[in-house]
């Protein structure tokens, strides 16, 4: 009686249907998160039985000089991406969203780096960067300019992977941004017409405000994307040359899976999550005043 | 009576069954890494012949991508589902897996049909882990000094030598190099000489020059005077006597060291012996000599090693499958194809070359450089440091080479992070 009652009620079917999902769910993401968090407390190469070491893995972190530079560079390429990324697929979106001639082709160009895979993307950009044949340093030198070592230099090699990763993404904030400017409803513009603003004034006082939680969720989402940057940077550079665009993933990847040191690769893991948990915290707290209308 | 009958055939049956399960196939699995096609296609037809050899033995062939192969290998291993024979590289990774107890050690096979005194002697130290084997020595590749002979012959000037006993001095190199070195219009059109900057034939030149990277135990980092000044000497070839264009050219300009020898972009290139294999079926007139000397004439050889995986369910098939692979037949068909240069010392005896020289793929003078191979060659340090220490050692070298950071405190750096490790 029971369980025919549990067999046609409706929570009993939505649970089974949802099972495989679910189940991928358990078995791929909390088993993971939660062993690399225990993880974090051993020594451990996949080996040997695992070696509880308590923190011993965070206090070495913390006078780890290699670690503190790969820190260092992932807020290095946070910072160049994200903001400039965010500006130039708002500006891409909006120049986009008016009726001109081929605007679908454009759209659909600017979204192909997107769908592309990174690892081919890297290798073109590779070539682009090139200090001898490469595109880039040739256009520069036609402004007079002598193009840097980009890729071989300490100082540019970051840089060019910012670049890259712009590039790349900007097709994919594009898309959100178009999608919520196809959301505000043209009867604002229409009164600030009225009121005689021009495009610039509508464009600041209007498209920006207004699209608020569009930028709050792509910020989000950006900040947390480039922060666990890893596919451009390793087939790019290898973290190279002398470690300058090494980011924290990079680090994690070497020393999970080149120095088979997956105790302390889990804390490096874990203490990505913590900066990533509270950087978004803070957006969450501060956005509650400005991207809720 | 009757059960008796009974009796006797069911014995026999079961013997009959028995044998029969014994002569059953055993399937051995065994993984190597694509370095090229060439290479594939001649590690499959090595495979091929083992198997005609050894009717109850099949193999299953796993190539895999260079960059991921020991990942990949160590989480098959954990997993308990590894290969029974691999490629394992010595640089980095075949002493860390055998102290891990991953490899099974060969010993009681090993000395049953090979002789460690057969084997040149770096290729003995290569193989011993603690004293005992754990691997055994595929062959052995080191830098060598590869040059397009059309653009010595243009310029008029005698080939680079590949007798060890003739090699140029270092300042007979760099003049040669400025020779080759050919500038229109304020761009270097042909650079004299690329590669010293690169592993390999930088630790070769500091070995020439009388220096060490590491103390003779590797226990500590420990470049004197000696080897700073080699170091010295192949960044100048860029920043003083321009010879060389700068570092990393090869990798970005999309086009290895063997394309760019033959475009005549470079005249001479410091790469390794494998390079030949690709070379040698390129159509220019490629010429081989030994490195130019600092102090004494030395390269810095490697290459990987087979191993079985220490979980093997088939001990026995797997060591004849390593002792195919480190045999002379095994060996000679990729030697002969330019890819290898033997690892046994009685192969480099003159009667003996005969046999895996092709004069198609060996250029002439490369007696000299079987010369070279037999008595010149050191390991390379790489070989018995962990792979964490090495990454810290190219990590603050790179900070001499592209970023003009002084050597003495790069050498400095090294010493505070590499010591902790080794210790």
């Amino acid at each position: 009686m029971k369980l025919r009652k549990l067999k046609y009620s409706d929570s009993f079917w939505a649970f089974i249907l949802l099972l495989p999902n679910l189940l991928g769910f358990l078995i791929f993401t909390v088993f993971p998160v939660v062993a690399s968090f225990v993880l974090s407390f051993s020594e451990w190469d996949l080996l040997s039985p695992m070696k509880f070491v308590g923190v011993s893995n965070y206090v070495n972190l913390a006078s780890d000089e290699t670690f503190w530079k790969v820190l260092w560079n992932t807020f290095y390429f946070t910072l160049g991406t994200v903001p400039i990324g965010i500006a130039l697929s708002l500006l891409l979106a909006v120049a986009l969203n008016q009726k001109i001639r081929g605007v679908k082709l454009f759209r659909a160009m600017y979204f192909l780096p997107v769908i592309s895979s990174t690892v081919a993307v890297a290798i073109v950009w590779q070539w682009l960067y090139n200090p001898h044949f490469g595109l880039l340093n040739y256009i520069l030198s036609l402004f007079g300019i002598e193009g840097p070592l980009w890729l071989t230099s300490t100082t540019w090699a970051m840089p060019a992977v910012i670049i890259t990763s712009i590039w790349k993404g900007l097709g994919f904030n594009m898309l959100l941004f178009l999608a919520g400017l196809q959301g505000i409803d043209s009867q604002f513009y229409e009164a600030a017409k009225i009121d005689g603003a021009n495009a610039v004034r509508q464009f600041f006082h209007i498209t920006v405000p207004l699209l608020a939680p569009t930028t709050f969720f792509v910020t989000v989402m950006s900040i947390i994307n480039s922060f666990q940057v890893f596919d451009q940077i390793h087939v790019m550079t290898q973290g190279g040359p002398a470690r300058s665009t090494s980011v924290l993933v990079h680090y994690l990847y070497q020393n999970a899976f080149q120095y088979f040191k997956m105790g302390y690769a889990s804390a490096i893991a874990y203490v990505l999550f913590i900066i990533i948990f509270v950087v978004t915290m803070l957006q969450f707290r501060r956005t509650k005043s400005w991207a809720i209308y | 009576m009757s059960k008796h009958v009974v009796r006797v055939c069911l014995v026999v049956l079961s013997v009959i069954l028995l044998s029969q399960a014994a002569l059953a196939q055993v399937t051995l699995q065994f993984m190597g890494w694509e370095a090229s096609p060439l290479e594939t296609e001649s590690v499959q037809r090595g495979l091929r012949r083992f198997e005609e050899l050894n009717p109850g033995i099949k193999v299953e062939y796993i190539p895999v991508g260079g960059d991921e192969y020991h990942t990949r290998l160590l989480t098959m291993m954990a997993g308990n589902a590894a290969p029974d024979v691999f490629f394992i590289n010595a640089e980095g990774y075949y002493r860390n897996f055998a102290r891990r107890g991953v490899l099974l050690e060969l010993d009681e096979y090993f000395y049953q049909s090979l002789s460690l005194d057969d084997f040149i002697p770096m290729e003995q130290d290569k193989m011993l882990v603690d004293g005992k084997i754990y691997g055994t020595s595929s062959c052995v590749v080191a830098p060598v000094l590869y040059y397009n002979k059309d653009l010595f012959d243009k310029a008029g000037l005698p080939y680079p030598p590949s007798d060890p006993k003739e090699a140029w001095t270092w300042d007979e190199f760099i003049e040669v190099a400025k020779q080759l070195t050919i500038e229109q219009n304020g761009r270097v059109t042909q650079f004299g000489v690329y590669g010293f900057e690169n592993m390999h034939p930088r630790e070769a030149a500091i070995y020439s020059n009388n220096g060490l990277i590491f103390s003779e135990d590797y226990s500590k980092l420990d470049m004197g005077p000696k080897a700073q000044e080699a170091l010295t000497k192949i960044l100048e070839l860029r920043t003083v006597h321009k010879v060389s264009p700068p570092a990393a050219f090869l990798e970005q300009s999309g086009m290895n060291a063997a394309q760019m020898l033959q475009t005549g972009r470079v005249a001479m290139v410091a790469d390794g012996s494998w390079a030949l294999q690709e070379l040698a079926k390129m159509n220019f007139s490629v010429g081989v000599g030994v490195l130019p000397i600092m102090e004494r004439p030395i390269t810095a050889g490697t290459a990987h090693l087979h191993s079985i995986w220490s979980g093997t369910k088939h001990p026995e098939e797997a060591w004849k499958l390593v002792e195919f692979l480190s045999s002379e037949e095994y060996q000679i068909g990729l030697v002969r194809e330019g890819l290898w240069m033997p690892n046994r010392a009685h192969m480099y005896e003159l009667e003996d070359r005969g046999r895996w020289m092709d004069p198609e793929v060996h250029p002439e003078g490369f007696e000299g450089i079987a010369d070279y191979f037999a008595d010149y060659v050191l390991p390379n340090p790489s070989i018995f440091v962990p792979r964490e220490a090495w990454d810290i050692f190219e990590e603050e070298l790179d900070k001499f080479f592209l970023d003009d950071q002084p050597l003495d405190k790069v050498v400095e750096n090294m010493r505070r992070r590499i010591d902790p490790i080794l210790q």
